[in-house]
């Protein structure tokens, strides 16, 4: 398997990324400073996008680093500075109780799946196409042209959904306001 | 087209660490983090197979996913700032208000 | 049967005249302002009765002799739809009808006739009731009695016969307790009519035994079927097997227990002397010369039962003589008018059931209608005397009123002669007649050998006869004759302490007693005078140059032949012998005896040195040999002891019983309280616990901390995978 991990540059660059990702959420779930897992969550973050990257999806590459990285992290960052500098650090970060729980359940649900999925995943043939069925972007390269392909699919095919998450932004941002708002003004 | 396998194991281990923060930490903040790594665990796994089918569909559902994302993100935040307002503490095991 | 051929629809309104007269006094007889009213249909009514049975008699006398029967069925009264009696079942009827045949017709006569008479009587004698608003009730129980003997001499089956029996019982005892606000009163009507019950048992039982034998009450079928049931030579009734006459004798002395309390023989004979607490008219009507005799009626009727049962003839004959004998010796010394009367009418009684144990029933009813005439001529006069003298009744404080009151003087005169046996007043015919009949049941016309209980019966009954114009000689010697007493005037020392009176007292020191009104002393003038002239009815054969023997010749067909009618010819010396011993020797001595010590000298010295000398025999006879203190002792308080135990038990057993029950109920009560409250009410909230129990294992689930909803989120979609993956 570490074979066909690095057969490619792609493959390879993309196998050292992913296990960077992998690092940096490790670090997110298990640190007891919450900056330090806001630093976790960004290399995470970061570490996606350069996996989309090695995927030849460079269109959202670029958008997880603009939107995550750019966005949601600084957010996050400002949250947990109002947050955390008045408060005293008292008591465990984890839950220990839980921890005894939910750890051997989720290694039950990654063997479950390495058992269900380790025959599909890692066959022969399993490299098959899938056959989809063709969207308006056909013919054009997506790899190649990424962007046209994707405003292609997104803006004809899609447009309906589009909109819909304009609304849905529109909603979250007039929420936003209005949950965050003091009593004074 | 070379095999989603990798990307799809990576996206597992990552979503089921997402799950495990949830599930573990008790700042309300981590928690929210660890969403919206299973969020991006899911948006690599759309790509991941938009590009073994060639098509655009799953690149363009992943975008979609993400706008939903950061829109669920200032929401989260907003509301774990006016908890923070009301009851001083982020950690979720102090807010039992819906105590049974 | 046969239908008199003219008017034979009439016969049931000579019974029910009377009745309807009895219920419309009854009903409106209060608010009718004029007790005229009253007087017009009471009198009415009986004396249409009369002139019907009248009318009815002369029907029948044009008859030939075997068909002088007129029945008239008037509706089914008892159907039993088969009752069981001798041969299996009987699907005979009892019907409500009439029947008028020479005994019931002369019965019906004499009834209606002395009633009419007596009714007349009380419209004088009840004058103050009038106005005190209670003269309209003695009117209609009077009619009502009519009703129920014209019921009993008429009825044409036995159960007739006995509602009758039962209703003058029931009258007696409304009449004789009329004064029902005096206790002696009341006392003696329910005496009258507890010993008259007693009787009926007898008679019921007498009757049953008849029905079974016969299968029918009906008398025709009676009379017709007895050659037939005398021929079997063995009945067999319940179980036992005797002769005919073994079960004719049962069913005689049964009848002859009926007749013992509705004619005052002994033993039931005491309520006749206390039904003198009633009205004086009440008396005469009722126990002198009506109801009383229903028991004779009864056992004339039914000749062909005692014809055939010589066991209870015997017993008839003992128990009369003996009733005459004991009941003339207590008359002997009584000083109240109208008691001396009762034991007199008792004593008669004796002699009319001697004749009827003798076999001489026409005889027997002869004298039922003679003593019926002078018997209440003198119950009729001693209440003229009663009240012009102010409802004095003891005879010692009465005495020369013979001036005073000449027509009851003389009526009764007549009758005590007639009493007395004296040629030629009807009671020598009479009464000489039984005692002859009872003499030649030992005599047999001078072959002798016939039973001695027939010669002990005659000496009883003789000196019976004697005593009876001794008694009847000083009553009338202590009433009519010397000075009158009342006043205050009593030079010899003889009045008595005023008793404490059954109807008010009346100021009696300023009247002088006088004659009373026309509706009373002609009634009595009347009987005298039938108590002159009756004899002549029936001369006996040994007179029939006289004249015949009719009213014996009118009863004969209805008499049970045994054997061939005798035929004699030749009669026997003894009987005029003893005729003429008893009319000019034996009861003009026994006048004569009483004469000298009550009427020679006024102080009756004579009388009060033999009580001086036999101080205890006087107060056993005047105290009527205690008899009723006896009943008292040993039958009524031991009734009483009885009834006062059950009460006991009934106070602590049946009562207990029902306050055990409720306890019981209460008790159980408590358990089902306890069982709901703890049991049931526990059951239900035990459930109510089990599902808080419940749901505190749920409220943990709301623990109200997300991290907890996201567990279980979680788990939920772990299992719905793995099913969907795996399954």
């Amino acid at each position: 398997m570490m074979h066909e991990l690095f057969a490619t540059p792609m493959g390879a660059l993309f196998t050292i990324f992913g296990v960077m990702s992998l690092i940096g959420a490790l670090a997110m779930v298990f640190s007891k400073n919450a900056v330090h897992s806001v630093i976790g969550f960004l290399f995470t973050m970061l570490s996606i996008a350069a996996c989309y990257l090695c995927m030849e999806a460079e269109f959202l590459a670029m958008a997880q680093v603009l939107v995550y990285a750019g966005g949601i992290v600084v957010l996050f960052l400002f949250v947990v500075m109002l947050v955390e500098l008045s408060k005293r650090k008292d008591g465990r970060a984890n839950d220990r109780g839980a921890m005894a729980v939910v750890l051997p359940l989720v290694a039950l649900l990654a063997a479950a799946f390495g058992a269900v999925f380790g025959g599909i995943c890692f066959a022969r043939g399993a490299d098959q196409a899938l056959n989809l069925p063709p969207d308006l972007a056909q013919g054009m390269d997506v790899a190649g042209h990424n962007a046209q392909a994707i405003s292609r699919g997104l803006f004809a095919g899609y447009l309906l959904p589009f909109e819909i998450l304009s609304v849905i932004l529109l909603v979250a941002l007039v929420g936003a306001v209005v949950l965050a708002k003091t009593e004074r003004v | 087209m070379p095999s989603p396998n990798f990307a799809l194991v990576l996206s597992f281990l990552l979503f089921s660490i997402g799950i495990l923060g949830v599930l573990i930490r008790r700042n309300a903040l981590i928690i929210l983090m660890c969403v919206e790594l299973m969020l991006n665990a899911a948006n690599l796994n759309l790509i991941a197979f938009a590009r073994h089918s060639g098509t655009v569909g799953g690149q363009a559902f992943a975008l979609l996913v993400m706008g939903l994302a950061a829109a669920e993100v200032a929401i989260g935040l907003a509301l774990v700032v006016a908890l923070y307002r009301r009851k001083e503490t982020v950690r979720v095991d102090e807010i039992d208000l819906l105590k049974g | 049967m046969i239908h008199g051929p003219l008017h034979g629809s009439l016969l049931w309104l000579i019974a029910f005249l009377p009745v309807f007269g009895a219920l419309i006094n009854g009903a409106t007889g209060r608010r009718a302002r004029n007790t005229k009213l009253v007087d017009a249909l009471a009198l009415g009514s009986v004396g249409i009765a009369f002139a019907l049975s009248l009318f009815y008699f002369i029907v029948l006398m044009r008859q030939p002799s075997e068909g002088r029967v007129i029945i008239q069925e008037l509706w089914t009264w008892v159907d039993f739809g088969g009752a069981h009696v001798l041969d299996g079942l009987t699907h005979n009827t009892v019907s409500w009808a009439y029947r008028f045949d020479p005994l019931s017709g002369a019965m019906a006569l004499l009834v209606t006739g002395v009633g009419f008479l007596i009714h007349l009587f009380s419209t004088g004698y009840m004058a103050e009731e009038r106005e005190d608003g209670r003269y309209y009730r003695f009117m209609a129980y009077l009619n009502l009695f009519v009703f129920s003997m014209l019921n009993l001499v008429l009825g044409a089956n036995l159960l007739m016969m006995f509602l009758g029996w039962e209703g003058v019982g029931l009258c007696s005892y409304l009449l004789i307790g009329f004064y029902f606000e005096k206790d002696f009163a009341a006392t003696a009507g329910k005496k009258a009519f507890i010993t008259n019950r007693i009787g009926d048992f007898g008679f019921l039982v007498g009757f049953f035994l008849l029905f079974q034998i016969y299968g029918s009450a009906d008398f025709s079928t009676l009379m017709g079927m007895t050659r037939e049931v005398l021929a079997r030579p063995e009945i067999t009734l319940f179980g036992l097997s005797h002769a005919p006459t073994w079960w004719f004798n049962l069913a005689g002395c049964c009848l002859f227990v009926g007749a013992c309390g509705k004619s005052a023989q002994i033993p039931l004979y005491v309520w006749l002397p206390d039904a003198m607490a009633g009205p004086t008219p009440v008396s005469a009507l009722i126990h002198a010369a009506t109801m009383v005799t229903s028991g004779l009626y009864m056992i004339a009727r039914l000749n062909f039962v005692y014809v055939n049962a010589p066991v209870a003839l015997s017993v008839v004959l003992f128990v009369g003589a003996l009733t005459a004998l004991v009941a003339a010796s207590m008359g002997l010394a009584q000083y109240d008018i109208k008691k001396v009367l009762a034991y007199s009418t008792v004593s008669q009684l004796g002699f009319m059931f001697m004749g009827m144990g003798a076999g001489a029933f026409t005889a027997g009813m002869f004298h039922v209608f003679t003593h019926a005439f002078f018997k209440a001529a003198l119950f009729l006069g001693s209440g003229s005397v009663i009240l012009a003298c102010h409802h004095e009744q003891d005879m010692r404080n009465l005495g020369g009123l013979k001036d005073k009151l000449p027509w009851t003087f003389r009526s009764m005169l007549v009758a005590t002669l007639a009493i007395a046996g004296i040629f030629p007043f009807s009671g020598f015919f009479s009464k000489d007649e039984i005692l002859w009949k009872v003499f030649d049941g030992w005599y047999r016309h001078g072959e002798l050998g016939g039973s001695q209980l027939a010669l002990l019966a005659w000496i009883m009954g003789m000196v019976a006869a004697f005593m009876t114009a001794f008694y009847m000689t000083r009553l009338m010697i202590m009433t009519f004759w010397g000075e009158y007493r009342g006043h205050g005037h009593d030079p010899h020392g003889l009045r008595a302490l005023a008793l404490p009176d059954e109807h008010g007292h009346h100021e009696s020191h300023h009247h002088e007693p006088h004659e009373v009104p026309w509706n009373m002393w002609v009634p009595v003038a009347i009987l005298g005078g039938l108590a002159l002239v009756a004899g002549f009815l029936n001369i006996p054969h040994s007179l029939h140059w006289i004249g015949s023997s009719r009213f014996s010749e009118w009863l004969s067909p209805l008499l049970f032949q045994v054997g061939a009618p005798e035929a004699h010819e030749a009669v026997p010396a003894m009987e005029y012998v003893l005729m003429v011993w008893a009319t000019l020797v034996w009861a003009p001595g026994a006048m004569l005896l009483a004469w000298w010590i009550y009427g020679m000298d006024p102080s009756w010295s004579k009388a009060r040195a033999f009580v001086a000398r036999f101080p205890n025999l006087f107060r056993w006879v005047h105290n009527k040999y205690f008899v009723d203190e006896f009943y008292e002792a040993s039958v009524i308080q031991p009734t009483l002891r009885v009834g006062e135990g059950l009460w006991v038990v009934d106070g602590k057993v049946v009562d207990g019983a029902v306050n055990g029950a409720a306890w019981l109920s209460l008790f159980w009560g408590r358990v089902s309280f306890w069982f709901d409250s703890k049991i049931v009410d526990g059951l239900v909230n035990l459930i109510a616990w089990l599902i808080e129990q419940l749901s505190w294992a749920f409220r943990r689930l709301q623990s109200g901390r997300v991290h907890q909803y996201a567990f279980v989120m979680f788990l939920g979609f772990l299992v719905f995978a793995l099913w969907k993956f795996l399954v």
